[in-house]
């Protein structure tokens, strides 16, 4: 996580990549990781105290860093956070839309509110970002890179999780149908499905169950950030609509 | 069909035209006491005349199913006449727009009736199915877009994807119900109903081109789709829970 910055060398040196849920667990991790890089990185979030920390521990790595409070499911705060990014930076490359919510709720007690929360950060919440984000790279000229974190969920049903699993699906198809639509203009758009990873939202989650994967554990949220810096860079370049799952062989099973 | 035990009763939702007629009808002639919902009267008066006309039963109920009094309504009709046996979450929007030109409020809307209509569905289904303790089983009808991308629909792409993980997370709800209660999806392709001509236009040269782009070289019908929900709703998937079923003339496969 302390990994020394690139600067100009980096990959990713020169460019913008916007990180939605980047104050802590995989968003975190993936702003991290991409500032290392090299790259300009604009961090958003609800917790402004929680942003401004993972805002000030890029900067003291070297990295360039700016915080933007901002809720990923709210109209109006995308075109904020997007005309701060071109104000600080000057373009937008890439996008990673990080933030989510899991919350657990039998189906048949399960309210119309609180499924619609659900949906509206994780799906709604994507959609917004994509449109946004989508037409800041489009300003830019250069293409750019849009990465969507799923979830396994997005893949397999999970128990008591209607909400969740609907918004995790409705991401990955989000993703396929924007490829096809973006991809004349070079504009790619990938997924990544996690599987569970060591952060505040699967604590929940019984140890026993989350290590059940066949690699018998759970990742840490860098190896998550290592699939985000991939998409997002050079080193992906035939790839969009593309489904990359990372989840210690979860799925497989 | 006097004198015939009755039969199971089946709520059948966007059922005043395309693939939810079809199914209602279907339904209705293997037996089933269909409640047919839609927002349109006058259409679902017809249903019901075509239902009847054939020698089957039902009632029209008005629907909006992304308002849950709706479906509270629904139920309580549907249980009148007897436990529920069967559900099919068909009723859907579908519109093609670029990402730029698709609003927050299309979005909403979109979701409203595709996303949070099946929940509602599910969610009280499931209450009618404990209710009636004899299990049961719920068909939602997503879309081979709920599988594979389609350029200018991401919108509803979004959505029917979000049928298909439901669908997941629902079957494995519903195995966990006594009586088990199955879920399953059914992807059509490209169906020719007012959904598509409604977007695409009406013309022999349209449904033409459609089908040359199709490995089985063939628009789908309506009564596929119905043959298809008929299976995945009755006993000969018995084993089916959280499966996608694709009806799409080889769309998905190409």
């Amino acid at each position: 996580m302390g990994a020394a910055i690139a600067g100009d060398d980096g990959e990713l040196a020169g460019r913008c990549a916007i990180v939605t849920g980047a104050s802590r667990g995989v968003g975190l991790a993936a702003a991290r990781r991409l500032a290392a890089a090299g790259a300009l990185v604009v961090l958003t979030g609800r917790d402004a105290a929680a942003g401004a920390a993972a805002e000030g521990a890029i900067r003291d790595c070297g990295g360039q860093a700016r915080f933007v409070a901002a809720d990923q499911g709210d109209d109006g705060d995308w075109t904020r956070v997007i005309s701060e990014a071109e104000a600080t930076f000057g373009r937008v490359d890439v996008v990673v839309l990080n933030a989510g919510v899991s919350e657990m709720a039998a189906t048949a007690d399960l309210s119309l509110d609180d499924f619609r929360r659900v949906c509206r950060i994780n799906l709604k919440g994507p959609f917004l970002g994509l449109k946004h984000g989508v037409e800041a790279i489009r300003r830019g000229g250069r293409g750019g890179s849009v990465v969507m974190i799923a979830s396994i969920a997005g893949r397999i049903g999970v128990a008591d999780h209607i909400h969740y699993t609907a918004s995790k699906a409705g991401v990955a198809m989000l993703a396929k149908a924007a490829a096809l639509e973006l991809g004349p203009e070079h504009i790619r758009v990938n997924t990544i499905y996690p599987g569970f990873v060591r952060t505040d939202m699967t604590a929940r989650f019984d140890e026993d169950m989350k290590t059940a994967a066949p690699l018998g554990r759970v990742a840490e949220p860098g190896e998550i950030a290592d699939a985000v810096l991939f998409l997002a860079g050079d080193r992906s370049t035939f790839m969009t609509g593309a489904e990359m799952v990372i989840d210690g062989g979860w799925t497989a099973r | 069909m006097t004198g015939d035990p009755p039969g199971k009763v089946m709520v059948v939702t966007g059922a005043t035209r395309g693939i939810g007629r079809a199914a209602a009808l279907r339904l209705a002639g293997d037996g089933a006491r269909i409640v047919a919902t839609g927002r349109d009267r006058e259409a679902g008066a017809e249903t019901l005349r075509l239902i009847e006309a054939a020698g089957g039963s039902g009632v029209f109920v008005a629907q909006d199913v992304a308002v849950e009094a709706d479906w509270t309504r629904v139920m309580d009709t549907a249980e009148a006449l007897g436990p529920l046996a069967g559900l099919v979450n068909n009723a859907g929007l579908f519109f093609v727009k670029p990402i730029e030109e698709t609003s927050e409020a299309d979005f909403d809307r979109i979701h409203a009736v595709n996303v949070e209509g099946t929940f509602l569905g599910i969610k009280h289904a499931f209450r009618a199915f404990a209710r009636g303790e004899r299990g049961g089983a719920i068909v939602n009808v997503s879309s081979l877009m709920g599988r594979v991308g389609y350029p200018g629909a991401t919108a509803y792409c979004a959505t029917k994807g979000a049928v298909s993980g439901m669908t997941k997370a629902a079957a494995l709800d519903g195995a966990g119900m006594t009586p088990r209660v199955r879920v399953n999806a059914l992807h059509p392709g490209v169906i020719w109903t007012e959904m598509i001509t409604g977007q695409f236009g009406d013309s022999p040269e349209l449904a033409a081109a459609f089908a040359a782009d199709t490995p089985l070289r063939m628009v789908g019908r309506p009564e596929h789709m119905a043959d298809a929900i008929a299976f995945l709703i009755g006993e000969e998937s018995a084993f089916m829970t959280g499966a996608e079923l694709t009806v799409d003339g080889g769309r998905g496969a190409d």
